[in-house]
């Protein structure tokens, strides 16, 4: 035989086919970190919505009832839960070791609260992950919630000392979302018709998932009360649905709403994202233990990548943190089949898919917060819940959420779904 | 530690004879094996160091190498050229015996530990060879219809005869069944003898499988590797998935072979020019005699067991293709050969840090 087929063959052994990588993603081993349940709660609108008398604390423990019934795990067994919130005192460190309890888990499952910003329900998730990647324990549940009808405001903010401010990028990370994403918009020439036009996708989007029920797989449904402004008579509603879905909105329409932070400015109410109420919760634990209790695996976290960018350019996070992520997994941008990047502004998530050349169709198939909403603790998580849920329904295996961060930082994970 | 440079030939396969504790043979090739002359090295292991005793060069690249089990100077070889030649080492330049049966690159051999009068090849032809030194023409041939890179034998059962190739399956045919007769050269054999069993080793992703061995002690285990870098151990009375899996290697595996002296532990080496020693996770005691596996061992349905590796040999600066564990003496020593024109000879114990052995 020539030396060059012998050349091609050894050459073959030693390449890795292009979707080699992918492949490797869809292997299973028994130490895999897998997920066995994945839900949220429905986003409702801040003030006004159905959650709007419904403290962050019983969000959670109504998300973590139901996930504990539908998954039908032991709750002896869970060791840890990990909860993101932002906007909480202190945390909401008590009150979320309270609901955990109120939720049926046993006074021996620990329960802690976590606050990176935006990313924070996710960061919850990836925590327990990596928890059980690393031994400390073996079944955990990352969640996120907030309810910024009661806690978003001026307060959430501690007052800068002087010298915090006397360092010009210190000072930056305290510039409110709005001015800063008007200034980003800005600066990286992003039109508003631009901006409108995917925000009226994101309505579109949702509206016509909500329309098909596609959401209703990953909402499980919360009874609460609800308090009437006029009457002050408090109502039993059971709350399933997504309320902030505006029906029909174009482009056109939301070119017609005035911009909230500049007279000249592009971001306005219609396409940023909204102020809301929700929660998630994500089950893990090793592929093993997973089979062993006869627990349904839904799918898989693979990896994880965390970036820091510079405070004012907050909203270029996902374009930070994906390639990172890419470059820890070896995979590429088309072997990822969907990708969830939250919609804080539609200026910057326009911005970092078209920076990262994404292709548009794989982006938030089913809206995103500026449709349904960002309660800020629980976006991480709740966007592990719709990933898991639409790559079902669709068939996608390899998907990709990720979100910029207020301070200026970036989150992106990858996940498999089986 | 010791080391020999085989200057100008890039290691293929290594093996300890089987009657002396101080020799051993490396096959080799010029050029990487892809164009050139081939190079048989007889080694001896000295006070000095290892010493080329003598060698013998062939016309294309040596790819395998297996002493013969009867006779204590005689080596085969598989060559580039579809050749496999019988060396008597007391003898210089030319072989004793040749066989031209293979269509093309002969890759591996295997000398028969039970029924020593009977060594196998395997070929990129797609065939697999049994050979007995004094017939001039083989006994039987199995097809597997794809580029076989290696073949074995069972320590247990000498009727067994293993392989594993390009087209991701291990099988194992008995040598008492009747096998298809010799055709005409060239001539692609539609019927033949079927394996008595036949495993997709990785049907999800199949991937080119190049190297396997039995365990020496559990007489249904066998353990594979291959370009997907996992190697992968089967019980064959359940060979429906691995009963455990070994990952770590960054690119192909090349070689493995489990340990003569403790059960659950085998080395493999590859294309990322390490050489790994595992546990392979099945048994209580990796380095007990592997009899009666507690709970969990062979026969156990459950996902597969993740095998531990213990220690790394880096020394080898290119791919590493050829690997043995010595029979004699102390436990674990190993020799290996790469094409970074090196053959090592190492004590596994010196590279498993905090491993417990040998005290039993």
């Amino acid at each position: 035989m020539s030396a060059n087929a012998r050349l091609n063959q050894i050459a073959g052994q030693v390449a890795s086919s292009p979707d080699a990588a992918r492949q490797q993603l869809l292997e299973k081993n028994p130490n895999d970190i897998v997920i066995t349940a994945a839900f949220r709660t429905a986003h409702t609108k801040g003030g006004k919505g159905g959650f709007k008398d419904t403290s962050g604390a019983e969000l959670l423990a109504g998300i973590l009832k139901g996930l504990r019934e539908r998954s039908n795990i032991n709750p002896a067994l869970v060791e840890d839960i990990t909860v993101g919130n932002v906007l909480a005192p202190g945390g909401g460190a008590t009150e979320f070791r309270a609901a955990a309890l109120l939720a049926g888990f046993p006074v021996s499952t620990a329960v802690r609260a976590t606050n990176r910003q935006c990313s924070s329900g996710l960061q919850a998730v990836i925590d327990i992950a990596h928890a059980i990647r690393a031994g400390q324990i073996e079944i955990g549940i990352g969640a996120g919630v907030e309810s910024m009808s009661s806690q978003y405001g001026p307060g959430a903010v501690t007052e800068f000392s002087e010298l915090l401010e006397s360092h010009p990028e210190a000072a930056n990370c305290k510039v409110p979302m709005g001015a800063l994403s008007e200034k980003m918009a800005q600066d990286r020439n992003i039109a508003r018709t631009k901006q409108d036009a995917f925000a009226a996708e994101s309505y579109q989007k949702a509206e016509k998932s909500q329309a098909a029920g596609l959401f209703d797989a990953e909402i499980i449904p919360i009874t609460t009360k609800v308090i009437n402004p006029d009457t002050e008579e408090a109502t039993t509603i059971t709350v399933s649905k997504d309320d902030g879905i505006r029906k029909g909105m174009t482009a056109e329409a939301l070119a017609k709403i005035r911009p909230a932070f500049h007279k000249q400015g592009s971001i306005h109410a219609g396409n940023a994202s909204q102020i809301s109420d929700g929660a998630a919760a994500v089950l893990l634990m090793t592929r093993a233990k997973a089979e062993a209790l006869g627990q349904t695996i839904i799918g898989k976290y693979v990896s994880s990548a965390v970036v820091g960018v510079a405070p004012l350019l907050m909203g270029v996070g996902p374009w930070a943190a994906i390639p990172k992520l890419f470059e820890k997994t070896g995979i590429t941008k088309d072997q990822v089949d969907v990708f969830e990047i939250n919609e804080a502004f539609a200026s910057q998530c326009v911005w970092c898919v078209e920076e990262l050349g994404l292709d548009k169709k794989k982006v938030n198939p089913r809206g995103g917060a500026i449709a349904f909403g960002h309660p800020l603790g629980a976006t991480g998580a709740r966007q592990v819940a719709t990933i898991m849920s639409e790559m079902k329904d669709e068939g996608w295996k390899v998907g990709v959420t990720s979100m910029c961060i207020g301070t200026g930082m970036g989150m992106a994970a990858l996940w498999v779904r089986e | 530690m010791l080391h020999y440079r085989t200057e100008g030939y890039n290691g293929y396969a290594i093996k300890y004879s089987p009657f002396f504790d101080n020799r051993l043979a490396c096959a080799a090739s010029a050029n990487f094996g892809l164009v050139g002359n081939g190079r048989l090295y007889i080694l001896g292991l000295t006070a000095q160091g290892i010493v080329g005793e003598k060698w013998f060069d062939t016309q294309d690249g040596l790819f395998d190498t297996a002493w013969s089990e009867i006779h204590e100077n005689q080596i085969g070889v598989a060559s580039g050229d579809g050749s496999i030649k019988l060396f008597d080492i007391a003898l210089n330049e030319f072989p004793i015996m040749q066989w031209q049966e293979h269509q093309k690159e002969v890759f591996s051999l295997f000398w028969n530990p039970i029924q020593k009068d009977q060594f196998a090849s395997s070929s990129w032809d797609g065939t697999v060879k049994l050979w007995t030194p004094g017939s001039p023409r083989s006994l039987s041939t199995y097809r597997t219809n794809s580029c076989t890179y290696s073949t074995s034998f069972s320590p247990h059962n000498p009727h067994m005869l293993s392989c594993v190739s390009s087209d991701s399956t291990l099988r194992i045919f008995d040598t008492r069944s009747p096998s298809a007769p010799a055709g005409p050269a060239g001539m692609m054999q539609q019927t033949g003898t079927m394996p008595s069993v036949s495993i997709p080793v990785s049907p999800m992703a199949p991937a080119e499988l190049l190297t396997h061995d039995w365990n020496k002690y559990r007489p249904e285990t066998i353990a594979v590797g291959g370009v997907d870098r996992v190697v992968r151990v089967f019980d064959i009375r359940a060979p429906g998935q691995p009963i455990s899996e070994l990952r770590g290697h960054n690119y192909a595996v090349k070689k493995l072979v489990w340990s003569p002296h403790w059960a659950g532990v085998l080395s493999s080496g590859g294309y990322d020019m390490s050489v790994r020693i595992w546990d392979d996770g099945v048994l209580v005691d990796a380095f007990g005699p592997g009899h009666g596996a507690g709970p969990g061992g062979p026969g156990t349905l459950g996902p597969p067991k993740v095998g531990k590796m213990l220690g790394v040999f880096d020394r080898h600066s290119e791919f590493v293709a050829g690997l043995d564990w010595c029979l004699f003496g102390g436990e674990g020593w190993i020799a290996s050969a790469g094409w970074d024109e090196s053959v090592w000879v190492w004590d596994a114990k010196a590279v498993m840090r905090g491993v417990r052995v040998g005290m039993r």
